[in-house]
């Protein structure tokens, strides 16, 4: 069998472009981390204070929102067409899609950029949360809508080229790859109902000018009604990194199929109805409310931790096949020279450190000691920026082969660039935990005050500054190598050999196993949208009774104003200043 | 579906976790008496926030009911905390806070305690906490608010009990 | 399944091949049980040492 760039160029040709502005918006935003990781430490600062907040923006709307689903939707374009073997519906419409994505990525992106120079009065200094009051221009709001449009559209194509290929394979289970995408985008649609809610019906005409004022509590709701699920959107795809690939790269097999999908669809269940674990410290929203989220969310580590199990299970599967002995010895016959293997083996590992932090944020009252601190951004860079970002990285040394049709141009380097990110993340992540439970907060661009010493419960203090800017350092280094490998390979600079297909193996017990209630995506999206009336509709009605839909707070002074006003807001300026 | 003994005994090792995460945070609340942030401070008029009757005077008063002994009230605002630059209260004293924004999300955070909160314009926080170490603690604005956010800083002096000079007395 | 006993990556070396019924995972057994501990462990000197030890908003 041929390569998938040989058998569906066309599909190929999207998937690597979708890929191409992922890894251009992990260029952009973790050239920022460098800034952000030595400025806020003090060791260097080549900006002012109040342009790190611009940094900081792009470095959460390019990491977090294009980076990840930009790699999503280009891989879960391959796991599709691959797993159900025909290619897209129309490739018009997949280009359409891709299209509308990236001329939103580039309309937010440039709003963000604008905030560098002073003279422009386009800008986006929100951050990737973009609380009301806090306002940024139009711009930056409609790019990500359309953004989110794009994302939408990946999902009809998928779901129609499921619908096509169930014509004339009736009775047949879905193809698990396939499954997983399937549970992942409706589990998207329903998380992204609240943010298109708060910027298409609040946000966005508020900027405009067309109402007068904002509910912040109500907007920053919506908000992490979306902000929880999406961290399952970016995990989603790194899990079946993890089943389909890491064990098949181990030289085992899946241990279940069926205990697979099974995690998906509690994903599916579970991932909204969780959102005010984010707003334990909120006021506004009952208690009550909170601690249905803390349960919700506790319950939601149960498909987190099986996943550990069934996926270290495959490996030790293939370990074992491979000659592994022991009960820990058999770590020995993993394949570790394999840079995709050991990032995303490594990634997993940091994974199974960040599900400690996540515990303990989730713990509802135990959220009180660590909220907004730096222990914070260190659980997250251990998630999305490890076990996903990792992943994504250690993963293209595969992919990549299969989507250009050549072989990648050196495994040592890909091997010092996955174990470079992880001792950088080892470093930078776990002082950022410390020091967050020294009181240091997070999104700062300088945590020194007057008459505060912040004490720390292991290391002091200035360790752990110099152990987050040396971090980020050698975060920086590793992402030096991951271009160049990247640059190399891609272009047919360092390498032309081409690449070899292979298969992935079926799983040691098969989807014949699993339950045929699995198959019906119906009642499991009606359970996740029965859950999720449950935990949003009271605390919501409660949010608007008290402050109305629209809120009454208005554009607060100093921030940008709607478009066509500015030019009334010049010519007074300029009276003021004539009187 | 065949699932192996030790998935098994794994999924019951899970829910062990689960359940003991849940439990631990209940006895926080039912047992030692932690209180979560809610909605018991209710609404404001974030445009006048002066007119609401907690916030005619920031600064430390007189409790209203029994629960505390002394009241709190601070505005949070762009970039600072009127009413808690600095706020001294004696020493094993229970103070409750009122807190409101009248321009953009704040967070209220005392360095060294768990007294950690947001503050939302259009909502007042409430919360209330007792301080029976002395000492001087920072209070720091923990959501970005604006360039200028890096510098929202407040200060709480706990004062001995023998140098309390009573509300209004110098110390 | 027949197809499983091709190999699926010609670079991996098998020296045998091994089927669900014939494999006991006790090896991940062993490293979630560490786990297990690891985080109880964490757990515990979260919430009672570094959380309780310190002035907290209560019930009044
Ligand atoms: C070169 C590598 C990286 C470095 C040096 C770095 C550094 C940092 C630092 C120091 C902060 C804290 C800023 C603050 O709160 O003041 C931060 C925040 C953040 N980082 Fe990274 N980071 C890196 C990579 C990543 C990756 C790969 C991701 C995700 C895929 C990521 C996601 C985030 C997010 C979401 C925030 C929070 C932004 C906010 O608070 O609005 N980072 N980063
Ligand atoms: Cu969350
Ligand atoms: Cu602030």
């Amino acid at each position: 069998m041929a390569v998938f760039a040989e058998r569906y160029p066309s599909d190929a040709k999207v998937v690597r472009m979708a890929l191409g502005s992922s890894f251009v918006a992990l260029f952009l935003g973790g050239l920022m981390g460098l800034i952000q990781a030595l400025h806020r430490t003090g060791y260097l600062r080549i900006i002012d204070d109040s342009t790190y907040y611009t940094v900081l923006t792009l470095h959460g709307v390019a990491l977090v929102l294009l980076f990840t689903i930009f790699f999503l939707v280009g891989f879960f374009h391959w796991a599709v067409v691959d797993s159900l073997d025909r290619t897209s519906e129309s490739t018009r419409f997949t280009q359409l899609w891709y299209a509308l994505m990236s001329l939103g990525a580039a309309m937010s992106s440039v709003t963000i950029l604008g905030g560098f120079v002073g003279e422009v009065d386009v800008s986006a200094d929100v951050l990737y949360t973009f609380y009301t009051p806090l306002e940024a221009h139009p711009l930056f709001y409609a790019g990500l809508a359309m953004f989110l449009v794009g994302t939408w559209l990946a999902g009809v194509d998928w779901f129609r080229s499921w619908y096509n290929w169930k014509q004339s394979h009736g009775g047949e289970r879905t193809p698990l790859r396939t499954f997983m995408v399937l549970t992942t985008m409706l589990m998207w649609y329903l998380a992204t109902f609240g943010v298109a809610a708060a910027v298409l019906v609040f946000i966005l005409p508020w900027t405009l000018g067309l109402v007068d004022t904002v509910n912040p509590l109500l907007t920053r709701t919506l908000f992490w009604f979306f902000g929880h699920p999406v961290v399952y959107f970016w995990l989603m795809p790194v899990y079946m990194l993890w089943y389909v690939i890491l064990p098949k790269l181990a030289g085992g097999r899946l241990f279940s199929d069926p205990l697979a999908r099974i995690v998906f669809v509690l994903f599916l269940i579970l991932s909204v109805p969780t959102g005010i674990h984010h707003q334990y410290l909120d006021p506004g929203i009952a208690e009550g409310f909170k601690f249905l989220a803390t349960s919700n969310t506790m319950f939601l580590l149960l498909p987190s931790l099986l996943t550990a199990f069934t996926v270290v299970a495959s490996l030790e599967h293939g370990a074992r096949q491979r000659g592994g002995t022991g009960y820990v010895g058999w770590l020995r016959a993993l394949p570790w020279r394999k840079p995709a293997f050991t990032g995303m083996a490594l990634a997993g590992l940091m994974f199974a450190a960040a599900g400690f932090s996540g515990m303990v944020n989730a713990g509802l009252n135990l959220n009180y000691l660590v909220h907004n601190t730096l222990w914070v951004p260190g659980h997250f860079h251990l998630t999305v920026g490890t076990a996903v970002a990792l992943s994504f990285m250690a993963s293209t040394y595969w992919f990549l082969p299969k989507i250009t049709g050549r072989e990648i141009f050196s495994r040592r380097l890909g091997l010092a660039q996955v174990l470079t990110w992880f001792f950088g993340m080892v470093l930078m992540s776990n002082a950022m935990h410390r020091a967050g439970v020294g009181g240091v907060p997070r999104r700062t661009a300088d945590p020194t005050y007057e008459g505060v010493e912040f004490t720390s419960v292991l290391g002091n203090i200035n360790e752990l500054r110099l152990q987050i800017a040396l971090g980020g350092v050698i975060l920086s280094l590793s992402l030096v190598l991951f271009f160049t490998h990247l640059l190399l390979s891609w272009f047919d600079i360092g390498t032309s050999r081409q690449a070899t297909a292979d298969s992935i193996p079926p799983a040691l017990s098969g989807p014949e196993n699993a339950p045929k209630v699995l198959e019906n995506l119906q009642l499991w999206s009606g359970i996740a949208i029965v859950l999720v009336l449950l935990t949003y509709v009271l605390p919501i009605a409660a949010i608007v009774s008290g402050n109305g839909w629209f809120g009454s707070v208005e554009h607060p002074a100093g921030m940008v104003e709607p478009i066509w006003l500015l030019a009334l807001d010049i010519g007074r300026q300029h009276l003021a200043v004539m009187v | 579906m065949e699932i192996h003994r030790y998935e098994k005994l794994w999924f019951g090792a899970a829910l062990v976790l689960i359940v003991g995460f849940i439990a631990t945070v209940v006895y926080g609340a039912a047992g030692v008496g932690i209180s979560m942030v809610d909605d018991d401070g209710g609404t404001i008029d974030p445009n006048n926030v002066t007119d609401h009757p907690k916030f005619e005077q920031t600064g430390l008063h007189e409790a209203e009911g029994d629960d505390a002994d002394y009241e709190a009230s601070v505005i949070a605002r762009r970039f600072i905390f009127q009413g808690a630059d600095p706020l001294e209260v004696p020493e094993n004293s229970v103070i409750t806070f009122y807190i409101t924004s009248p321009d953009v999300v704040h967070g209220f955070k005392i360095v060294d305690t768990n007294a950690n909160t947001m503050v939302i314009p259009g909502q007042v926080t409430e919360m209330t906490v007792e301080f029976d170490e002395p000492g001087e603690y920072g209070i720091l604005c923990s959501e970005f608010c604006g360039a200028g956010h890096e510098n929202m800083a407040g200060q709480l002096t706990v004062v001995p009990e023998e140098e309390w000079g009573g509300l209004g007395g110098d110390s | 399944m027949s197809q499983a006993s091709e190999p699926a990556d010609p670079e991996v070396e098998m020296e045998r091949e091994i089927e669900h019924d014939e494999f006991d995972p006790i090896g991940t057994l062993v490293l979630i049980a560490i786990y297990f501990l690891i985080i109880s462990a964490l757990w515990i000197f979260m919430y009672f040492i570094e959380f309780l030890g310190r002035p907290t908003p209560m019930v009044v």
